[in-house]
Parts: structure tokens; C-alpha cells; sequence
């Protein structure tokens, strides 16, 4: 219990931990699907504290980790060209792609620039009538309706010199993927909050339901995880399987309507490969027809491109739930956060990284679990 | 990414028919497309922005400590980056743009 004396909401994780204990008879496999849940778990060590009644699988909760490599080559591509101005959240520059990254092409020459927001790259693009503004519009359900806004608002002001290159991911079809592989131990989920405050949790529903599985809709706090953590353990041992929402603070069933109208409008669902889990029937956003004109992919004409991973990364494994980080031959030798060999090691809320941070005494000490 | 940040809205305007307003992140302030809040948020709410946009409206108190948070989680590079690519949109931030 040595990490106890951190939580900021010490008496109330107390008495989580000690319900959790009680409620639970065996020991029960469950995956959070959020890179900030992950980046918790692993800083507060509540996957130690908890490790005699839960395991806890990391799940493929990083946008970052799991943009296809091939999308990240066709990135360094669009970068390399004179003509562009290549635009991007900044967790992206230094993920690795077949031969390069982005923080390299923007050494020898590439025009990359970090913005915090995709109405920043329609404004570059606004202000720069002369080159082309290509912005990288990556990210899970979250992001979407701002991306999505970005298009609305280039194609109403007439913006022809910007464009997306679409690498959007949608969560539901990851779950389905994850629990129907054959090697599938997770038991019950903790879905993402913030995606949820944008989706809602209806389409969970059908999906608990078909697959027996408790959700839990659920924050990223310390005190959120062991409560969703809680809950998921009474409906397992209660042989109940509900979507349930331990984040009522900011998620409503219905998440944002407008927001989901806006990706409506703007995207359709299409079958998209995740990087280290292969392709999700309909696992992803790509532009409707009508927004073809802001398509990158189509404008600059980019052919399917050959990708090759790293030999030695086992980023599937780890997003998938197979292997912890530290089990990784390369976790913390060939692969560290600045010099990264896979996509995990790049972000905050990549598995690899947050164990480099804050879980490196595992590896050699034990998991204490 | 997906964490978003909470801060305070100090002011709406509207640009070229895009509702927006000021957000006042812990000191460092700066516009936010309030789009998908337009009809639920109030000058004085705290609001979750992501990559720009307002998701959502919560209250104060948690707020504050998701904010803490994602300092402890180190993700003050977002609130950095907030300040650092401020002036880029300044045209259309203070609604006297093109
Ligand atoms: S530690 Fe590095 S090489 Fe190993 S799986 Fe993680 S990202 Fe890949």
C-alpha cells in the first residue's frame, strides 16, 4: 500500500481499495481503453495495490499509438514537399514512421509546425494563400468535432489550400476487436470518459450486452479508476453485465449532440487498421464524399505506401493487452521516450512510456502483484 | 490528447459567425470555439476544452483538481503550447479578423 499516502483523496481510495477487496472472490481481468487512465494506473500503482483481486490490461487508449504506420509514412511524405505547410498536434512529431519521423524532416528542411488546435491550421492555411496547409487529424471521438469544424468552416470560407490527412479512430469497434480474438482474457472494460463525453454511451450498450461484458463509463482520476474498478468487480461477481457511468460529472448518456452531429456531417465510419492490431471493420472516420476536396490523401494523389515496423517492438502485443510494457526485450534499451522504437514510447499516454516514467523498478523487482 | 483541459470562460464574441470565447487556463488565456457548448454555457462556467473546442460545462471544483492532475501527469506541455501558439491565431482570437 505504499502508494496510498499519494492519492489526493486518501480516505475515500481507502475505503475503495477495501470494497474492491471485499466485493471481489477471485481475481478479475479488466482493460481501461484511455491513455489517461493508463497513465494513473501506472503512476498511482493501482494495478499493484489491486494486483491480488484484479489484473489490469492496458488497452489501445493512445490515438497516438495506434495511427497506422502507413498513414505516419504518407505524414513524412506530405512534409517533405516544398510546397507544404505540414501542420500537427505536437504528440505526433516523434513518432516513429518506416524511415523517419516528423521532428526529422522538419531538421532537413520540412515546414512542420505544432498547433494546438485545427482552426490554427485553417489559419495558417488562410494566411499562407500560396502553399498548401495539410493537417494531420488523427485521434479517437474526442477530436473528431473539432477536426470536423475545421472542414465545415474551410468549405464556408472558401479555404482551397487546406486539406486533411484523415487518421481518425472510433473505440466501440476496438472493443469488439479486442474481446473477439481468440486470445481475449478481458472481462470488463473501463471505457474512456472524455470520448464518452462526446459520444454518450448508447452504442456500448448493444456491445455489453452481446458480449456479457460490463463497461464502465469512467474518469481518469485516481478516485474514478478504483471506483469504475468497483463497480465493474459487483457486476462481475453479481453476473451482471451493464454499461454503467462512474463519470456523471461531465458524461450524459446522449454525450454532446452537436458534437455528434458536426462528425456526422463531416465524416462516415470506414474500415481503418490500427496500428499493432491490424484492421477494425469500420474502425474509423474518413471524409464523405462531399468533402473530398479536403481529403490530403487525394489531392496529393498518395499511393498505398509500404510500411515495415521495428523489428523489435511489440506494440501489438502491448495494445492488445498481451504484454506488459517491461516484457518488451527493448523496453528501456534500444526503446526509450527519446529515442523511441514504437508509437507507445512516444506519448504521455502510451503503456511503454508511462511504465518508463514511473513503473521502471517492475522490471527488475517484480510486479508485486 | 483525448485528457482535454479545464479552464474558465472570461468572455464570448463570435467570429465570423463561429461562436467563441476567451478561456482562462490557470493564467494562461486564450480562444476556444464554444460551438458545441453554445447553448448550455454562461460567462463564469468552467468548461473541458479539447484541441480547441469546448466539450463540455463542470463545475468549479473539479475543475481545479483536474487541472492539478494534469500537472502532476506532466501534461503542462499542453497548457505551454496553449500560450505558445496564442499569438498565431491573435487575428481571429480578438474578433477583429479578416
Ligand atoms: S517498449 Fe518500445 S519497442 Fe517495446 S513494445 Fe513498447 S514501444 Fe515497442
Amino acid at each position: 500500500m505504499k502508494y496510498l499516502s499519494d492519492y489526493r483523496d486518501g480516505k475515500i481510495a481507502r475505503s475503495l481499495v477495501a470494497a474492491i477487496h471485499e466485493a471481489a472472490t477471485r481475481r478479475w481481468v479488466l482493460m481501461e481503453v484511455c491513455g489517461g487512465q493508463t497513465h494513473t494506473i501506472v503512476k498511482q500503482g493501482i494495478d499493484e495495490l489491486l494486483g491480488r483481486v484484479v489484473e489490469l490490461v492496458h488497452g489501445p487508449g493512445c490515438p497516438v499509438c495506434v495511427t497506422p504506420l502507413e498513414q505516419i509514412d504518407r505524414a513524412l511524405m506530405l512534409a517533405s514537399r516544398r510546397e507544404v505547410i505540414f501542420t500537427s498536434f505536437g504528440d505526433m512529431l516523434r513518432v516513429p514512421g518506416s524511415y523517419s519521423d516528423l521532428f526529422r524532416i522538419r531538421a532537413q528542411g520540412g515546414d512542420v509546425r505544432i498547433v494546438y488546435s485545427p482552426l490554427d491550421a485553417l489559419e495558417i492555411a488562410r494566411r499562407n494563400p500560396g502553399r498548401e496547409v495539410v493537417f494531420f487529424a488523427v485521434g479517437f471521438e474526442t477530436t473528431a468535432p473539432a477536426n470536423a469544424m475545421a472542414v465545415w468552416r474551410a468549405r464556408e470560407l472558401e479555404v482551397g489550400n487546406f486539406t486533411l490527412l484523415v487518421s481518425h479512430v472510433t473505440v466501440p469497434p476496438a472493443m469488439v476487436a479486442i474481446l473477439e480474438a481468440p486470445q481475449n482474457r478481458v472481462q470488463a472494460f473501463l471505457a474512456a470518459g472524455h470520448v464518452c463525453t462526446v459520444t454518450g454511451w448508447t452504442e456500448y450498450e448493444p456491445l455489453a450486452e452481446e458480449h456479457g461484458t460490463p463497461i464502465i463509463v469512467t474518469g481518469f482520476e485516481p478516485v474514478d479508476i478504483l471506483e469504475g474498478i468497483l463497480m465493474a468487480i459487483r457486476q462481475l461477481e453479481g453476473g451482471r453485465h451493464e454499461v454503467q457511468n462512474q463519470y456523471v460529472r461531465s458524461v450524459k448518456r446522449d454525450g454532446n449532440r452537436p458534437a455528434q452531429d458536426a462528425i456526422a456531417k463531416v465524416f462516415k465510419l470506414v474500415d481503418r487498421s490500427w496500428r499493432g492490431i491490424g484492421p477494425i471493420p469500420e474502425g474509423g472516420l474518413g471524409l464523405r464524399e462531399e468533402f473530398a476536396d479536403y481529403d490530403a490523401e487525394r489531392k496529393f494523389g498518395l499511393q498505398s505506401v509500404a510500411a515495415a515496423e521495428s523489428e523489435l517492438c511489440r506494440a501489438g502485443d502491448v495494445l492488445r493487452g498481451n504484454l506488459k510494457p517491461f516484457e518488451c526485450a527493448a523496453f528501456g534499451r534500444e526503446c526509450q521516450p527519446e529515442n523511441p522504437l514504437g508509437a507507445p514510447m512516444v506519448s504521455s499516454e502510451g503503456a511503454c512510456a508511462a511504465y518508463y516514467r514511473y513503473g521502471l523498478h517492475r522490471k527488475s523487482g517484480g510486479t508485486g502483484g | 490528447m483525448c485528457l482535454g483541459i479545464p479552464g474558465r470562460l472570461v468572455a464570448r464574441n463570435s467570429v465570423e459567425d463561429l461562436p467563441m470565447g476567451v478561456v482562462d487556463f490557470g493564467g494562461v488565456t486564450r480562444d476556444v470555439c464554444l460551438a458545441y457548448v453554445a447553448d448550455e454555457v454562461s460567462v463564469g462556467d468552467y468548461v473541458i476544452v479539447h484541441v480547441g473546442f469546448a466539450i463540455s460545462v463542470v463545475d468549479e471544483q473539479q475543475a481545479q483538481r483536474a487541472l492539478k492532475l494534469l500537472r502532476e501527469m506532466g501534461r503542462a506541455d499542453e497548457l505551454l503550447l496553449i500560450r505558445d501558439t496564442g499569438d498565431l491565431v491573435d487575428g481571429y482570437q480578438s474578433g477583429e479578423a479578416r
